[in-house]
């Protein structure tokens, strides 16, 4: 029995990245269409940002409060940044191109993106160990071990879905994000910039993609450059279970996803290999049975 | 009499002569050099040819020469083919990259059916592949003949792709890119955790006979003797040839026009008679029947299969030919497969990051070259009333 | 509401629909609606923006599914049956936003429309290639003929790509190929739409042509041109918010009150 609760615990972390990683894809597509595959890759930028981060913090001497600061905000800005360039130079280009390429393009630039720390980052090819910087140890409840950072860390793993939900319903930003993903021509003839509006969101999106890599790093104490392929996968098909364009549906799909791991990682610990299989067949199902997600995917068709 | 009435003067030959040739030495060239320096020289020769060529009007003459005269056009590859084989008949390894260029070119063929013709996002061409191999090294030590364990190798992909057909159907291109996407990534895991695939390591299997022939054997022609590689160029060669003929007869077809209608307009489609289900079928079956065959022979070849040849890295690899290429031109798919597979593999110097200059490579190109190497022609089903 | 103009066309109704409601979520797109078109007429369906026009095309095409009630066509239910055996119970339709498939050849986008009687067999097609060709050259010269009539310069461009045409030409395209497969009955959805007074006229009279030549074939047309509806229509039934208002030649259509209440809005 606990260990079963250890496993939903474990299972609370990852759908808080998963639901962080698949708000990102399902922004994406509600503003532009884009299936945006670079995003685990950009998630993965921040989190070896972080790494150096506390590399360098940790070696002036600074205290840990400020460290893990420096590990969250340089994670957030370097992925921020990644994620607006390649929106600015490749996806903005590229908008009017038939949707094969521009999911190949975004394909390949996660490729770039992995490539470019694995073969430039000291030590690249090998996973890096990413220090401890929140307390450790944890509270003992009937046999389960709660962790102290587990703890905290989902705790800003949801506060942060919450602030980005938050910016995106109540903020005047957010209005004209939600304004272009519904009908961007009108959206532009209303006033709204559009290019600075894609700009922003596109930042926002890996904003929070870069926190979910520091989260990463900080719970799982390890990261490697191929991390944020499946990552990306897999917060591509809670997108999609949750209909794409749908906040509520991505944050729900990416739970979800992470529930499916776990009941199979509870269920049937020998068959946890198979944790991956069982998900995305259960993933393909749904969105076989409902192929407009859990909640109505946008964007139908005029005849 | 109207214009269309009268007959087009037809193109001429000498241009389409000159091609072949020059295609020919400039691939025996490419595998036999290995001093990089030679061969970086060579490359940009090569480049500058292509580009000039393509300046000055020699592509449009040379496609409309084969279009014109598609019997004088099959002699010379033949011919071309046997200078080919000449030339590298003790180059073993260069006899096994073109055999490599040529499996991955026949699958990326059936991915132009599938995604050029009809639309459907295909990313688990390599999986596919695998599945003909698997199938191979599987049913060989079971004593079924090799011709057969080629159709097998087909069929088997087939069977695995009904799987798939469901979320394929859908309209929307990224449910087919997630579940062939999903599929690519779990198929290693299956195969990874399974010992009776052989797990990571995986299996091992006996070279090809073809009726009573084996392929260890060298061959003479013309006086040259060939390295018994050059069997199973000429097995893919044969098999490529046929899956260009046939994906040229589904082109220039009903079915041709029908699949282009279901990937342009669905709505216009159905509306005017058209199964939409039963055309994205049709295409997603061929596609991964020519891949499941390619996937047997290559594992004969090579003489093992593991899942490691097999990623969803080179399911990718086989989308970005088929778009390099210029997406629903069968023709380009050739030089495309030619240059990703090739290259690596004789650049020495760029193999730690061949990954990442392939990445940027194929980014500038949809970026500049949204339409690939070779557009793809216009359609033009007019005949000659008899 | 006269009947008796109506009731000397021929007799028996080729398309009955009676209470058809289509529905999205919340919105009552067509709302208890009875039309019936006589053989042989042209039945003109007019009507404010969003008053349901398109939708009622798209419902009697299986592109939308009804909510409720039915429609019969030459005697069958085809009430929420697929698109795709429409075709072949002899309906063609064209749309509002042109939907031809550009990057093909003005051939390619013809044959599309003649679907139901080419054979898509795989032996016919990629085996015995000369029937095929034999097939394709009857098409080509039916093609031509059908064009000739539009304009004689575009039957020259039957192997030009759709995309180089202009937009008149395109329209002409379209509606090629809703007729080249010999239907039963018609849906036009605003020819017209983006062609000035004199290019419409001329339109018009090239698909009353072709109409002739086919055997006074069945048409239903959606139209804002109101010349138009008034020249070429039998009979009109006018929509509003998806319910039918009104329903008689033009004229008296255009007299009612409650129509022009409709258009014009509240005085």
């Amino acid at each position: 029995m606990a260990a079963v609760f250890q496993h939903i615990l474990n299972g609370l972390m990852q759908g808080t990245i998963y639901g962080l990683v698949a708000m990102g894809f399902t922004i994406f597509f509600g503003v532009m269409n884009v299936i945006k595959f670079s995003h685990g890759d950009v998630l993965t930028f921040g989190a070896f940002a972080a790494i150096v981060a506390v590399w360098t913090t940790s070696g002036l001497g600074l205290p840990i409060w400020l460290q893990v600061i420096f590990v969250f905000l340089a994670a957030m800005l370097v992925s921020a940044v990644a994620g607006a360039a390649i929106s600015h130079f490749l996806i903005m280009p590229l908008r009017n191109a038939p949707p094969l390429n521009m999911l190949l393009m975004t394909m390949m630039t996660g490729t770039v993106l992995r490539e470019t720390i694995r073969l430039f980052f000291p030590n690249g090819t090998n996973s890096q160990r990413f220090p401890e910087l929140l307390p450790v140890g944890g509270l003992n409840i009937g046999g389960v071990f709660i962790r102290y950072d587990g703890m905290i860390l989902i705790a800003s793993g949801i506060a942060s879905i919450a602030i980005v939900h938050w910016i995106i319903v109540h903020t005047r930003f957010g209005l004209a994000v939600r304004a272009v993903a519904e009908d961007s021509e009108t959206a532009r003839t209303m006033g709204i910039n559009f290019s600075r509006t894609i700009l922003l969101t596109f930042a926002l999106g890996s904003i929070t993609a870069g926190f979910a890599g520091a989260l990463f790093g900080l719970y799982y104490s390890e990261i490697n450059y191929g991390m944020g392929l499946l990552l990306a996968i897999i917060g591509f098909s809670a997108a999609i279970v949750g209909g794409l364009g749908n906040i509520w549906g991505a944050i729900l799909g990416g739970y979800l996803f992470a529930g499916l791991q776990t009941f199979v990682v509870a269920a049937a610990p020998s068959m946890s290999d198979y944790k991956n299989v069982f998900a995305f067949i259960c993933v393909i199902a749904l969105i076989t049975l409902r192929p407009t997600g859990l909640i109505a995917e946008r964007k139908a068709e005029r005849v | 009499m109207s214009i269309s009435m009268q007959s087009r003067r037809k193109a001429a030959i000498w241009p389409l002569a000159i091609a072949v040739a020059l295609s020919a030495a400039a691939l025996i060239a490419l595998l036999s050099i290995d001093d990089q320096i030679t061969l970086g020289v060579t490359l940009g020769v090569i480049a500058a040819g292509c580009v000039l060529a393509a300046r000055f009007g020699a592509v449009a003459a040379t496609e409309a020469a084969g279009a014109d005269h598609p019997f004088v056009l099959r002699v010379l590859v033949v011919l071309a083919a046997i200078a080919v084989l000449i030339g590298l008949r003790n180059d073993n390894f260069g006899l096994l990259m073109v055999t490599t260029v040529l499996i991955y070119a026949t699958v990326c063929i059936g991915l132009t059916i599938q995604m050029g013709y009809a639309g459907l996002f295909n990313f688990a061409g390599a999986a596919f592949l695998g599945i003909g191999g698997y199938t191979a090294a599987l049913l060989g030590p079971k004593g079924v003949p090799d011709l057969l364990l080629l159709a097998l190798g087909g069929f088997a992909a087939v069977v695995v792709g009904s799987l798939l057909l469901l979320p394929v159907l859908r309209t929307r291109g990224h449910y087919a890119a997630l579940a062939t996407l999903a599929f690519s990534i779990l198929f290693n895991v299956f195969l990874d955790a399974n010992d009776i695939f052989g797990g990571p390591q995986g299996l091992k299997l006996q070279g090809m006979v073809l009726f009573g022939w084996d392929f260890t054997n060298d061959i003479t022609i013309a006086g040259y003797t060939i390295s018994s590689y050059a069997n199973y160029a000429i097995l893919a060669g044969l098999l490529t040839a046929a899956a260009m003929m046939l994906t040229g007869f589904i082109d220039r077809s009903w079915i041709g026009v029908w699949l282009d209608a279901v990937r342009l307009d669905e709505v216009a489609a159905s509306v005017f008679g058209l199964k939409i289900g039963r055309w994205k079928i049709a295409a997603f079956t061929i596609g991964n029947f020519f891949a499941g065959v390619m996937g047997a022979l290559y594992a004969k070849m090579t003489g093992f299969i593991a899942p490691s040849n097999f990623t969803f890295g080179d399911s990718l690899t086989m989308v970005s030919i088929v778009i390099l290429g210029g997406i629903g031109n069968r023709w380009g798919v050739l030089p495309a497969a030619l240059i990703v597979v090739l290259l690596p593999e004789k650049l020495q110097f760029i193999q730690e990051y061949r990954f990442l200059l392939f990445s940027i490579l194929v980014i500038i190109i949809l970026v500049a070259w949204p339409d690939g190497l070779i557009a793809r022609r216009l359609r033009k089903l007019e005949f000659a009333r008899r | 509401m006269t009947r008796t103009a109506r009731e000397t066309a021929s007799s028996a109704p080729l398309l009955v629909a009676q209470g058809l409601s289509v529905r999205f979520g919340g919105l009552l797109a067509l709302n208890a609606l009875d039309v019936e078109v006589r053989r042989g007429e042209i039945l003109g369906l007019i009507g404010p923006n969003g008053s349901g026009k398109t939708t009622f095309f798209n419902v009697i095409s299986g592109v939308y599914s009804a909510s409720a009630g039915s429609v019969h066509f030459d005697g069958v239910d085809i009430t929420n049956v697929k698109p795709h055996y429409l075709a072949a119970h002899g309906l063609a339709r064209t749309f509002q936003r042109s939907r031809l498939c550009l990057p093909l050849s003005v051939f390619d986008n013809l044959a599309l429309g003649a679907v139901g009687q080419l054979n898509s067999g795989f032996m016919h097609n990629l085996i015995s290639r000369s029937a095929f060709r034999a097939e394709a050259s009857k098409l080509a010269e039916e093609a031509r003929e059908l064009l000739r009539v539009f304009n004689p310069v575009l039957a020259d461009k039957l192997f030009e790509p759709t995309i180089s045409l202009g937009m008149i030409d395109r329209r002409r395209v379209e509606i090629c190929r809703a007729l080249i497969g010999k239907p039963k009955l018609v849906l036009l959805d605003e020819p017209s739409a983006g062609m000035t007074h004199d290019e419409t006229d001329m339109f018009m009279n090239e698909i009353l042509q072709v109409r002739k030549s086919l055997g006074d074939l069945t048409i239903i047309i959606v139209e804002h041109e109101m010349n138009l509806i008034e020249r070429v229509t039998s009979h009109c039934v006018v929509l509003n918010y998806g319910k039918k208002i009104c329903e008689g030649q033009f004229k008296e259509v255009a007299a009612d009150p409650v129509v022009r209440e409709a258009y014009l809005g509240q005085s």
